[in-house]
Formats: structure tokens, sequence, C-alpha cells
């Protein structure tokens, strides 16, 4: 019983940290069409503000404000300089993406050296719940991560804000001649994504070892989530890290993670080729 | 209101699809701007939006140059635009894609006026349908609400009878013509469908090869005389 309480928690732990490391590229991929290859990239820089906030003796919880105030701008640059000339261009926009992952690592290289930092636990005690012992810093990336999730679903679905980010989406010349200031959109959106994965990288850094390599390790499952749920509705990207969270959580604890690994690409492969839009999509 | 002069334009550099294109329009006024396809009427339109270079000649409203303006500023200048095809958004409701007409005004309230949904009743009944779910005609009438809630001085038309059934043609010919009447809102509009021009018009422009080749505003005339329209318009 306990086991199953154990895998359950780490089922939902593990998912809702996807979900999280996921929401920036819903936003960037799923609705901007950029394959954004320099996503983990964004999520280690701001694992990094985590060791720079550290290494300025200041609060863990400072990097939660840092990191994404950091990574909205590194966003906004990069949007300016490169990001708006491949928007249309899909496949070139993984050159373009995949160019910024490696300049981005290397200055991590250059700035903190190759070598994992070790981050400081801010809430070390662990917690007693429903009869099992848990870390209460897992605890509080699941509620982080269901917090974000909530808002950002909220300001994308529900807000006036959100409709118009999704109508320059959907046809920006129209939404241009509607009077929408399609260029400012485009740079705020992305600086948004960014600004997301920058969050993720902060709320996971202690529990992860932090490393230039680190980036790689959630980009994949978090493609793959999207891919899987579909990126037309916002139960897709839910019911898709739900399904790679849980297959991977619960083989890798029964087996493997070798097997854990093969069996999510199975899943991913045999639901990509049956539903090649996603599980959940819009009705035509 | 509107005046156009010596205006060169084409999609790509050199190409001169407009070439030394001139027209104006009064306030209050709806003047239809005819021709067989590939004269340069969408393209003109287009350009005064500022989706397409306009390289030489000028384009004013009300007195202020809006050459090169960009088409987002363009609107909130005060030109509502329904574009060829419509170009409503399918995936969003009705009553969002009215809402999209506004969030582009920051002058304006963003939520849809009560009247919106008057102008055509049909749209008060689908309010929470999708737009890609309704009929050409109707997506017709959501997308010239959806430019009439930004509270354009001057409106631009670009075919709105295509492949849409003659009775609802008819009602939007007497909305518009209603509400230019009764608000004062200018009227631009780019037509081949012949009924709906002689019903809305008090000033036709014809076009041929990027400029006007012909004009009158004894639209009635060409009823009994329809030399024009044969001359400019049959293909």
């Amino acid at each position: 019983m306990n086991f199953a309480i154990g895998l359950g928690l780490d089922t939902l732990s593990f998912s809702l940290s996807l979900l999280l490391v996921s929401l920036g590229l819903v936003i960037i991929f799923g609705l901007m069409n950029v394959i954004n290859m320099a996503h983990g990239e964004f999520f280690l820089l701001g694992a990094y503000s985590v060791v720079a906030v550290q290494q300025l003796q200041l609060p863990y919880w400072a990097a939660l404000i840092v990191a994404p105030i950091a990574l909205a701008l590194v966003g906004l640059v990069l949007e300016q300089l490169i990001i708006r000339h491949v928007y249309h261009r899909f496949i070139d926009t993984i050159l373009a993406t995949w160019g910024i992952s490696i300049v981005l690592k290397q200055l991590i290289i250059i700035g903190f050296g190759p070598t994992s930092q070790s981050i400081v636990n801010p809430l070390p005690e662990p917690v007693h719940i429903l009869g099992v012992v848990y870390p209460s810093f897992r605890l509080f990336i699941m509620g982080a991560a269901l917090a974000v999730s909530i808002a950002t679903f909220w300001v994308f679905y529900r807000s006036n804000l959100g409709l118009a980010i999704r109508g320059v989406i959907a046809n920006r010349a129209m939404a241009a001649s509607l009077g929408l200031n399609t260029r400012r959109m485009d740079r705020w959106t992305f600086a948004f994504g960014a600004a997301l994965a920058g969050f993720a990288g902060a709320v996971m850094a202690p529990i992860m070892s932090v490393d230039p390599q680190m980036g790689g390790g959630f980009l994949i499952p978090a493609f793959l989530s999207i891919m899987v749920g579909g990126v037309s509705h916002l139960f897709g990207v839910v019911l898709g890290v739900g399904l790679i969270g849980s297959t991977s959580t619960v083989i890798s604890s029964l087996d493997t993670q070798l097997a854990a690994q093969i069996a999510v690409f199975l899943l991913a492969i045999v639901i990509i080729r049956l539903w090649p839009e996603g599980l959940i999509t819009r009705k035509r | 209101m509107l005046k156009v002069s010596e205006v060169v334009a084409g999609y790509q550099a050199g190409s001169r699809v407009l070439d030394g294109f001139s027209m104006h329009v009064r306030p209050g006024e709806i003047v239809a701007l005819l021709g067989r396809n590939g004269m340069g009427k969408t393209t003109f339109l287009k350009a005064l939006m500022g989706h397409v270079a306009v390289s030489g000649g000028s384009l004013s409203l009300d007195g202020e140059e809006i050459g090169g303006l960009k088409p987002y500023e363009v609107a909130r200048r005060g030109v509502g635009y329904v574009p060829q095809g419509r170009e409503i958004f399918p995936d969003f409701t009705v009553e969002e894609n009215l809402l999209m007409g506004l969030l582009g005004r920051p002058e304006l309230p963003s939520e849809v006026p009560d009247w919106a949904f008057e102008i055509f009743p049909i749209l008060h009944e689908r309010r929470k349908q999708r737009g890609g779910s309704m009929s050409g005609g109707q997506q017709q009438q959501l997308a010239i609400v959806r430019a009439l809630v930004g509270r354009p001085k001057l409106l631009l038309l670009d075919e709105p009878s295509e492949g849409i059934q003659p009775n609802i043609v008819q009602e939007i010919g007497h909305v518009l013509s209603r509400i230019a009447r009764d608000e004062g809102l200018t009227v631009l509009l780019v037509e081949q469908n012949m009924e709906l021009v002689l019903g809305m018009a008090q000033r036709c422009l014809f076009m041929e090869n990027g400029a006007i080749a012909y004009e009158t505003d004894e639209v009635q005339k060409l009823r009994t005389d329809p030399a024009p329209i044969h001359r400019y318009l049959s293909v």
C-alpha cells in the first residue's frame, strides 16, 4: 500500500514537473510554431540563476523571481535578433535555435565551469503524507507547477490578452488589420515562454544535478508530451504529460530507467502514428 | 476624407500593380471601386491598409499621411477592413471574433457592445458558436460587424458578396446603407456584383490596369445604360 502511495506521489510529482517544463514549450512550439531546440538551455539558465543567487548569498526563493525576469530578457533579445526572422520557416527554426542552444551552453561553461554545481535544498525536512515520508521540496514543486500551469492556461485561454495572442498566431495579417501590434505581441509571447522555462529551471534545480548538460533531460519528454497530447487544446498537454509522466515513473520503478525510456518512446510513436495531431484536437 | 494621389505599389520591389493611382472619397460617401480581376483593386486596399508597400505617391486620411504606416497604425486611425475571403477566426466563437475587433483599440472598452449583436440578428443567435461553423454569408456578416465594433470612420469592403446567397447580400447592402446614412460612416466598396453596387453606392469608379478609367456619380443610370459595366467588367 505504501509502495502504491509512494509511486502515486512520484508519478504525480514527475508529471507535474514535466508539465511545468512543458508550459514554455507549449507557447513557443505549440502556439508560435517555433521548434525551440534552445528550450533546454533556457531551463538550464533558469537553474544556473539559482547558482548565481546562491553565490550572492541570497535565499533560494529570490531565484524564483530572478530566473523568469532574466529569461524574459534573454527571450526578448533572442526574438529580436534571431527568432523573428525565422517565423513561418518551420525547419529553419531548428537550425537557428540549435545554434542558440550551443552558444548558451558554452556561455554557461565559460561562466560556471563544466562541472556539476551543488544546490542547497531550501526545504530539507521531509513531511509525512498519507502514511509515507515524502521530501517536502517535491511537494513544493508540485504546488508551484500546478499554480503556474493554471495561471498560464487562464491567461492564454480565458483572458482577452490570451485571445489577442491566439488571434495573432492564427492570422497575423488580419489581427494587424484589426489594430493589434503583432510585432509586440510576438516579442512578448516568446519572452513569456522563455520566462516559464527559466522559472521551471529554478524550481527544479534543487532536486537535479545542475550541470551544463541538464537541459536535455526534460526537453525530450516535454516535446513528446506536447506531440502526444496535441497543442490545440489546453487539456492536450495535461493529458500528454500525464501519459508520458506516468508511463515513465511506473516502469522505471518496476523495471529499469532504460525500459522506461523504451516504453515512453514506443507509446509516443504509436500515438503519433495513430493521431498525428495529438490525442486532443479541435473538431474541424 | 481619403485622398489618394499618384500611388505606386506592387508586391515585389519594382512591380507596379498600381501605377499612378489617384482617387478620393468624401466623408459619409459610399463609393464603389469596380473592375475585372487583376486590375489592382485588392492591391489598392492592401496598400491602403499597409499590407503592401507603397513606393510612390501619397495616401492621406483626414489630411494625415498614412502611406508607409503599419497595418495596426492604419486601423487605429479609424480604418475598418473586411478583406476578401472574410478572414474570420474559425476557431473563435462569434463573440470572440467580435472581441478581436476591439482588442486592438486601446481607447475602446474591451467588451462587445450590445448593438453589435443587433446589426445582424443571426450573430446574437450564434454568439457562442465557432465562427468556422457558420455559412459563408454569416461569416461575412461577422467580418463586417467585427470591423464596425472598432468604430471606423472609413470602412473598406473587399468583394463582400463573393460566394454568398443573394438574400444575405441584399441584407448586407441595406444594413450598411442605413449605418452610413445614420452615422456618417464612409464606405469604400470593391465589388464585381452589380446588384450590391447599384443598391448601395453613390459613386462608381471603374478601374483598369492600375488606374481609374471611368467615373460616374449617376449610379442608377448604369441600370439603363450599362455600357461602362460591359466595357470595364465583362470578360
